[in-house]
């Protein structure tokens, strides 16, 4: 598939950004673009919905910091098919996430452009205002300073998964060293829409698959340590409670995450709010309960609902007030629940989720087990 | 030292396991008491947090029983079961839980002789794999 650049000539990256979106709405492409951008309020960029090519502003997709993952606002937008043609700038795990949306029938994105990224990460709130300070330019100098990239959540630094296959064009930033940014056409809508907006068509730089290799082979690396190191949170059963020792109940991973998309959790109804004789009983059964109860409840019965469908985008560390590194908990619990079931999260929109596909694939039945 | 009696939970079908079991009863088939059965409707309905609960309240096993695939009640509910339940046992083994701790077998509602024996080596497996980690630890 060929390759349009667009080259900066006189304009930043961030700005050929904002000239690109800006374009596809002034010739009516699309009708609205789903796009992270600062408020007048405050230098954390959040997700918003522009219909009008002037307010292009403040966007700021490029901004190494992600407040929450978009893909649960963007399937408020998707909700049902609307008519219109909405164009979205999605992180890869935003991606990812909004696919397994999809599937759980809680938005349609048949009329939505996805603008995907080579995901370089995103820092966590507070470090992104402070590296702010020193960098003005922080959207274009992190993708040139890697002492900047170091600055990176955990989650993004072990993350293998920092390309949208399935985005229908994909905003290539390894060339921004160079201050070149590529938009790269990956289905036929996309295609169409980048041929329309007259760019300077050229071919994929090597540079790109050397940059994609290197970044591959040092997050694999990194995931690998990751991931045995949160087995070890966890296994045995004491580990565990050491873990989630501080742990508020507070939900907050719960509502950061972006597959929990259940309209009534079971742990906000009358079955977890216990009546204060259940409490006597089970401060009787062992002598003494920690309060508030059920957290490793919780955090079990999460995982069996969502794991399979767990795309790692790490927010739920990050908004943990307790600072228990609950993604690479669930990352690595899910790594294995999705092995089993041979399921890859956000892969395919057409891959049904595994407790739904439960006629197919089911190797318990496959393997003769039953008798 | 006293010998160890585990505790398990067996969660089984109303329409096969459940009727087996009264079937190993009418039959005076004798199986370990060490069993506490809860009848669901269908397998189908057991959510995870079923089986999550009954091992953070200090459960040494759970085995789950329902229709042979093919014969459910509800049509499929049991292949349902197939599906998530070797899902929450992948979990419970992240966590430190032998994996033979929980079992899911399919028992027909004629197959009395056949509950007596999985129950008594079920029962077998969980003694010799000794008390879940749980028991005398606080739980958060």
């Amino acid at each position: 598939m060929s390759t349009y650049m667009y080259k900066t000539k006189d304009q930043n990256p961030i700005d050929a950004v904002k000239t690109v979106l800006s374009a596809m709405l002034a010739k009516s492409q699309v009708d609205a673009v789903f796009v992270a951008a600062r408020t007048p309020y405050a230098k954390l960029p959040m997700p918003a919905l522009i219909t009008s090519a002037d307010k292009m502003d403040d966007v700021d997709p490029l901004a190494p910091a992600a407040p929450l993952n978009a893909a649960r606002q963007a399937s408020s937008i998707l909700k049902y098919e609307t008519g219109k043609k909405i164009a979205l700038v999605l992180r890869p795990c935003e991606e990812r996430a909004l696919i397994e949306l999809v599937k759980l029938n809680q938005c349609d994105i048949g009329n939505a452009v996805i603008i995907g990224m080579t995901c370089m990460g995103r820092m966590e709130n507070g470090t992104y205002l402070k590296c702010l300070d020193d960098h003005e330019d922080l959207s274009i100098s992190f993708y040139v300073k890697p002492d900047l990239q170091a600055h990176i959540t955990t989650t993004c630094k072990s993350c293998d998964k920092f390309l949208s296959p399935n985005a229908d064009i994909t905003i290539d930033v390894t060339g921004m060293k160079d201050g070149i940014i590529g938009f790269l056409p990956q289905s036929e809508k996309g295609e169409t829409l980048l041929s329309g907006l007259y760019l300077a068509r050229e071919k994929t730089s090597t540079y790109r698959e050397k940059t994609i290799e290197d970044m591959l082979k040092t997050r694999q690396k990194e995931k690998e340590q990751v991931m045995k190191a949160a087995k070890a949170l966890l296994n045995p059963l004491e580990n565990f409670q050491k873990t989630v020792a501080t742990c508020l109940n507070c939900y907050n991973c719960r509502t950061a995450c972006p597959v929990c998309y259940c309209k009534e959790c079971v742990f906000l109804t009358d079955i977890f709010a216990h009546k204060p004789e259940v409490l006597f009983q089970r401060a009787k059964k062992k002598g003494a309960i920690k309060l508030p109860q059920d957290t490793s409840m919780f955090h079990l019965t999460r995982l069996s609902h969502m794991a399979h469908a767990c795309v790692g985008c790490g927010h739920c560390s990050s908004v943990c007030p307790s600072g228990i590194p609950v993604a690479d908990m669930f990352r690595a619990v899910a790594e294995e629940v999705q092995r089993l079931y041979q399921y890859e999260p956000g892969k395919d929109m057409h891959e049904r989720p595994p407790y739904i596909a439960y006629r197919e694939k089911n190797t318990f039945i496959e393997q003769g087990e039953d008798r | 030292m006293e010998q160890f009696e585990p505790k398990i939970i067996a969660l089984v079908c109303n329409w096969c396991t459940y009727t087996a079991a009264d079937l190993a009863g009418t039959s005076r088939l004798q199986y370990p008491a060490n069993i506490r059965m809860i009848r669901m409707m269908c397998t189908g309905m057991i959510d995870s947090k079923y089986i999550l609960k009954a091992f953070l309240s200090g459960a040494d096993g759970v085995f789950v029983g329902g229709c042979h695939p093919g014969d459910c009640h509800y049509i499929d509910g049991n292949l349902k079961a197939g599906k998530r339940i070797p899902g929450v046992g992948k979990i419970l083994e992240q966590f430190g839980f032998e994996p033979d701790r929980l079992k899911l077998k399919w028992i027909g509602a004629s197959e009395g002789p056949e509950f007596q024996k999985y129950m008594t080596e079920f029962v077998d497996t969980i003694k010799t794999l000794g008390p879940s980690q749980v028991r005398d630890r606080m739980i958060l």
